[in-house]
């Protein structure tokens, strides 16, 4: 089983980042690689068992299931249903944690997979690098740069 | 039950971090509140369920025993046994994860504890700040003055 962990600090209250994030068809309202995002069968986006089909800016399809969401925790786990990434038994959590010194957010984004053991660094670098810091970035873009 | 958590990111890998707040019995180096620590019965500081016997600045004397230690997820927890001050029940949890963005560590300080009517203020302000916060201001300037000599070496 690959695994993915990439970690960041955002120049934001974990409350005021949580309302960016947990909206599970809010992607392409912040996350750069994302353009559009509907979710199946009309269900609301915080309905635990939800499935969003999102498109990415190169053109792929993911259909991703939400299971499960906490605003007391802060964290979003899914799972991939389809997507033409290989990866299989695919399961990510985005986690929020209050930085108490500073009022900023300490974001966690990890990801645990199977795949073929000739694809396992190019996916852990390409989801790791790519979607999950690419969307760390964003957010630290958008909540102002860090002051330490 | 009062609950207080503290947290902050040090500009060091969790490893240089750990490497300083592993040792249950060296918290007399680092921490300004400590003066002297030993473990008791000759015990290894690592050996889960040890007790240790803190002389604070201020005089007084209190026990700890060390309740988990993971190298892997980079966590310990203690309980207070034995304290001239009203804490209570006093659980304390530390874990370290590395900001991968940066190579920094977040570290997380959190407590549960119970106290004496009335001085739940009191006790929450010197456990988040004279505790926590000061630890964290004296493990970032420790590290800062070593990484200060390694420049130099």
């Amino acid at each position: 089983m690959a695994r993915v962990y990439v970690s960041s600090v955002i120049n934001g209250r974990s409350d005021r980042v949580w309302a960016r994030v947990r909206d599970f068809n809010g992607l392409p309202s912040w996350h750069p690689g994302i353009a559009e995002s509907r979710i199946e069968n009309g269900e609301p986006a915080d309905k635990i068992g939800c499935v969003r089909d999102f498109r990415l800016r190169n053109g792929d399809r993911i259909r991703e299931r939400l299971l499960g969401l906490s605003d007391f925790d802060l964290f979003c786990t899914y799972s991939i249903l389809e997507s033409p990434m290989g990866v299989e038994n695919y399961v990510a959590t985005l986690r929020l944690t209050p930085i108490t010194d500073g009022d900023r957010t300490f974001a966690e984004w990890t990801a645990e997979f199977d795949c073929p053991p000739e694809r396992e660094a190019e996916l852990v670098a390409s989801i790791g690098n790519g979607v999950f810091q690419g969307g760390f970035d964003a957010l630290k873009r958008q909540f102002g740069g860090e002051s330490r | 039950m009062i609950r207080i958590v503290r947290s902050t990111v040090i500009d060091a890998p969790t490893d240089r971090v750990w490497a300083v707040l592993r040792d249950f019995n060296g918290h007399d180096r680092w921490h300004p509140a400590v003066a002297k620590s030993a473990i008791e019965r000759g015990q290894s500081a690592d050996q889960l369920g040890c007790v240790r016997r803190f002389l604070l600045r201020d005089g007084s004397e209190l026990r700890e025993r060390l309740l988990t230690l993971s190298d892997l997820e980079q966590t310990f927890s203690y309980c207070l046994l034995e304290t001239p001050i009203p804490l209570f029940n006093y659980v304390a949890h530390v874990r370290l994860a590395p900001v991968t963005d940066g190579d920094r560590t977040f570290w997380e300080w959190r407590c549960s504890f119970s106290t004496r009517t009335g001085e739940e203020a009191e006790m929450t302000r010197m456990v988040g700040e004279d505790i926590y916060d000061a630890g964290f201001s004296a493990v970032r300037a420790r590290l800062a003055a070593s990484a200060g000599l390694e420049g130099r070496a």
